[in-house]
């Protein structure tokens, strides 16, 4: 389990997470949304030890999470943001600087390597210098490097930023696979359905402050699950129903473009983020 | 364990980089050599120039070679690469990260004192070079490694590395003991640059290579800077509030 307790960065006057309370259960998927510079990075940098708290901590399994806790980041694996990883390296010296890192013999390491690689379908490019792969075998590469080790806990910080749709696709696939390796997981993103997709539940955050935590459908439901999208002075209008009838009753009063569909998670955010977002 | 990671990812690097760290190690000192050693044959002392310089390039090669295979690198994966976080998040304890980079760079600094010393093994010279004179050479290059891992914590971009080098390497390279001795310098001047480490290792170095008794202080003072600079370095990867 993850708790993570009043939790806050400073950069100069500037607060980039603010007071943050978070609890993530064991083998839980939980997302974390909000929009570019919402503190969503931070707080992985955080947990990751390269940024230290100007306040509050982050405990695992009650252990404090710092630079010095081996025991702790030992059950942590990190996908960062960025291609964290030497450019000049090839994909399975990438694999076994990784395993060395985390005290792997190099017999375990190539095994290892070569089952992930299967799993990402990457085992004819072990060879291949990262300066030399796309995007996405980047990205893929750096979930192999993450389950290099078996971590109990795994943090995903957008891990489809910068991915084609197909990619975002075969990224999501990978990803929901590893529900079944009964690990707790943290992914930032600000593709909300991406999160809805893959999260047991999420949490909002914006300005650095935390918003809402719950599961997506319990946050449509109390939306509404049924929207209907309509024009009103050239702006795209959202309005939501509790019920289908309700929902077709108010269409029959508006014009003929008006559209009902199935409310989303990334409605959600934008009428709890997004109205925020508008009045800044 | 985690300096044995640290040392195998740095003799990775070398077997990638090979020719480029080995022309990269020779060209400068070669120029030297070739300019000041046996372009220009002068006496200092009564004895051939290239008997003072050689010991003084020697030891040269050790700084520049130790200095700049940690502070580009460092700087590259905090900065550019972003590689640091992988070892951030590791429980590799970042002290053996941090000494595995210090012994890298010193054997690195080695390596290049070593292609200077087979280039110039066909020169005619009475120098000698002990077993002694290579521990030193490995203690200035671990000190220099030690100040390039300080420093590339304090780099603000990438950019920077090269600016230490410009700002701390080019001038010792000149100035200590390198190809003229200390004493010729103005009071004051002459003190603070015979204490800096690179001073210190050519004047031992030189002494031995000559057939003469080492000041072992210089022992000392060069353990000094290791163990400040050291200190400093443990205190930013362990303390800095953002990496």
């Amino acid at each position: 389990m993850i708790e993570i307790r009043n939790l806050t960065k400073k950069f100069g006057d500037f607060k980039a997470v603010d007071h943050l309370d978070l609890t993530i259960e064991t083998n839980e998927f939980m997302g974390l949304l909000g929009p570019n510079g919402a503190g969503k990075t931070t707080t992985i940098s955080m947990m990751s030890t390269v940024l230290l708290p100007t306040e509050g901590e982050i405990l695992v399994d009650g252990q404090p999470l710092n630079r010095k806790a081996a025991a702790v980041k030992r059950k942590l694996s990190v996908v960062t943001q960025e291609y964290s990883m030497r450019q000049d390296m090839t994909m399975n010296e990438v694999m076994e600087y990784q395993g060395r890192l985390y005290y792997m013999r190099k017999k375990e390491i190539k095994a290892k390597t070569a089952e992930l690689f299967e799993f990402a379908g990457l085992s004819d490019f072990g060879h291949r210098t990262v300066r030399h792969l796309s995007g996405g075998m980047k990205r893929k590469l750096m979930i192999c490097r993450a389950l290099m080790v078996e971590p109990e806990i795994l943090l995903l910080d957008e891990p489809t930023a910068g991915m084609d749709a197909l990619a975002r696709r075969q990224m999501w696939d990978l990803l929901r696979s590893l529900k079944d390796r009964n690990l707790t997981i943290l992914l930032t993103t600000h593709f909300i359905d991406e999160a809805q997709a893959l999260c047991n539940r999420v949490a909002f955050i914006d300005g650095g402050k935390l918003d809402v935590v719950d599961a997506p459908l319990t946050l449509i439901e109390q939306l509404g699950p049924f929207a209907i999208d309509c024009m009103e002075d050239g702006k795209l209008v959202s309005s939501y129903f509790p019920t289908r009838e309700a929902a077709i009753d108010r269409l029959r009063e508006l014009p003929d473009d008006a559209a009902l569909r199935a409310t989303t998670l990334e409605d959600v955010f934008v009428e709890r983020v997004g109205h925020h977002l508008t009045r800044k | 364990m985690g300096i044995l990671t640290v040392l195998w990812e740095k003799w990775a690097e070398f077997k990638r980089d090979f020719y480029k760290i080995t022309v990269a190690a020779m060209i400068s000192p070669l120029m030297y050599l070739l300019v000041f050693g046996l372009g220009i044959q002068t006496t200092s002392h009564g004895e051939p120039y290239l008997n003072f310089l050689i010991p003084g390039i020697v030891a040269m090669v050790t700084m520049t070679g130790s200095f700049s295979a940690v502070s580009q690198n460092m700087s590259v994966q905090r900065l550019y690469e972003k590689a640091l976080d992988q070892v951030m998040v590791s429980p590799t304890p970042l002290w053996q990260f941090i000494v595995g980079q210090i012994v890298g760079g010193a054997l690195r600094g080695m390596y290049a004192a070593l292609v200077i010393l087979l280039l110039i093994s066909p020169i005619r010279t009475s120098l000698v070079f002990t077993p002694l004179s290579f521990a030193i050479m490995f203690l200035n290059g671990t000190v220099f490694a030690t100040i390039a891992v300080a420093l590339s914590f304090l780099a603000k971009s990438y950019t920077d590395a090269p600016r230490f080098n410009t700002y701390i390497i080019m001038p010792m390279s000149f100035l200590c003991n390198t190809f003229f001795s200390t004493d010729q310098m103005p009071h004051g001047i002459k003190e603070f640059v015979s204490a800096l480490p690179l001073s210190q290792t050519s004047d031992m170095v030189r002494a031995i290579a000559q057939g003469n008794d080492p000041n072992l202080m210089g022992v000392l003072i060069l353990l000094a800077y290791l163990v400040v600079f050291a200190a400093i370095s443990f205190a930013f990867i362990y303390k800095k509030k953002n990496l």
